[in-house]
């Protein structure tokens, strides 16, 4: 230990920290009137119980929103319209016009199966929103 | 005599002359410590007992893997903490007129200037309590980290900060009083 540490040592025992009998006695008063608090073992049988319980209501709850998605289904979605566009695009009188070709665009093709599915279920999702939200509206 | 742990263990079966007897070993350790942090011996003096009692009532929680002296002044620090943020918030306009701070009364007088006056002018209160465990209370870096909530690296590196800060600030204080007695002397 050197000086310093000697001095900090020596400097803390220098502050007055006697305690006093009403110090004393507030502790032993409050200590009495204090209980201790006991950690309550918890059983192995009711963590299982509450396993099982969240488990079945998350299970429940899946089951409920899959049924109530289906229930609404329509029989026929609606079959969204082709349109095809097409645009051309000027070819501007340019110096630079051998460098770069002509602009000629066609839009995509939106009448792939894939797009009619996703409509498809665009309208489903909103059926069942809708149908959610009127159930809620009922019961409140 | 009969270790802390040991008293905490008689305490928990439900001997009350167990916790009293850790009582006596600790408060004046506390009660030195809390008056020079709050620096008001009537607010150090409701730490104490409030450390007591929390200490008491979640006797349970103590893991004996660390030493009580450890734990207890975790809780002390904390309850320190807690009743400073509640003074600052109670009182927000606090007029600085040059009153000197209470701590000195508490100090037995001396011709020179106390340290930890010193170190509470010059550190944070985390600073001055890892000074003040590591140095007062002889607990190692870890027991300082752990009562203190920090890391060893921020407790290593506060350490020697505070250390280095503290040092420089007393030789400064040395040779100015050097100079004053040798003009004296002229």
């Amino acid at each position: 230990m050197d000086e310093f540490e000697n001095r900090l040592k020596r400097d803390a025992a220098e502050i007055r920290a006697e305690v006093s009998p009403e110090l004393k006695s507030r502790i032993d008063a409050s200590l009495r009137a204090t209980e201790q608090i006991r950690p309550v073992p918890e059983s192995r049988t009711t963590g299982m119980n509450i396993w099982w319980a969240s488990s079945l209501t998350g299970l429940a709850a899946a089951i409920a929103i899959i049924v109530l998605i289906n229930w609404n289904q329509p029989a026929t979605a609606p079959v969204p319209v082709e349109t095809v566009a097409t645009h051309t695009v000027p070819v501007m009188p340019d110096d630079s016009a051998e460098l770069n070709p002509p602009l000629l665009f066609k839009t995509a093709d939106f009448a792939s199966p894939l797009e009619e599915e996703m409509i498809r279920l665009q309208a489903d999702i909103e059926k069942a929103r809708e149908s959610v939200k009127n159930d809620i509206d009922f019961t409140f | 005599m009969v270790t802390d742990e040991q008293l905490v263990e008689d305490s928990l079966a439900g001997s009350a002359l167990a916790f009293s007897e850790l009582v006596e070993r600790y408060q004046e350790r506390l009660l030195r410590y809390l008056v020079t942090r709050s620096g008001n011996r009537a607010d150090a003096e409701d730490a104490v007992q409030d450390t007591f009692i929390s200490a008491y009532r979640y006797l349970y929680s103590y893991n004996p893997r660390w030493a009580f002296s450890t734990w207890i002044y975790r809780i002390a620090i904390r309850n320190a903490g807690r009743q400073s943020r509640r003074e600052v918030s109670d009182v927000t306009d606090i007029a600085d007129d040059g009153a000197p701070d209470p701590l000195e009364e508490c100090i037995v007088a001396s011709e020179r200037e106390n340290v930890w006056l010193t170190a509470k002018r010059l550190l944070n209160q985390d600073a001055y309590a890892a000074m003040w465990l590591r140095y007062v209370e002889d607990m190692s870096i870890k027991e300082v980290a752990r009562a203190l909530d920090k890391t060893q690296s921020w407790t290593k590196v506060t350490l020697l900060r505070g250390r280095r800060s503290l040092s420089s600030e007393l030789a400064e204080s040395a040779s100015a009083a050097a100079q004053r007695e040798s003009y004296g002397r002229i």
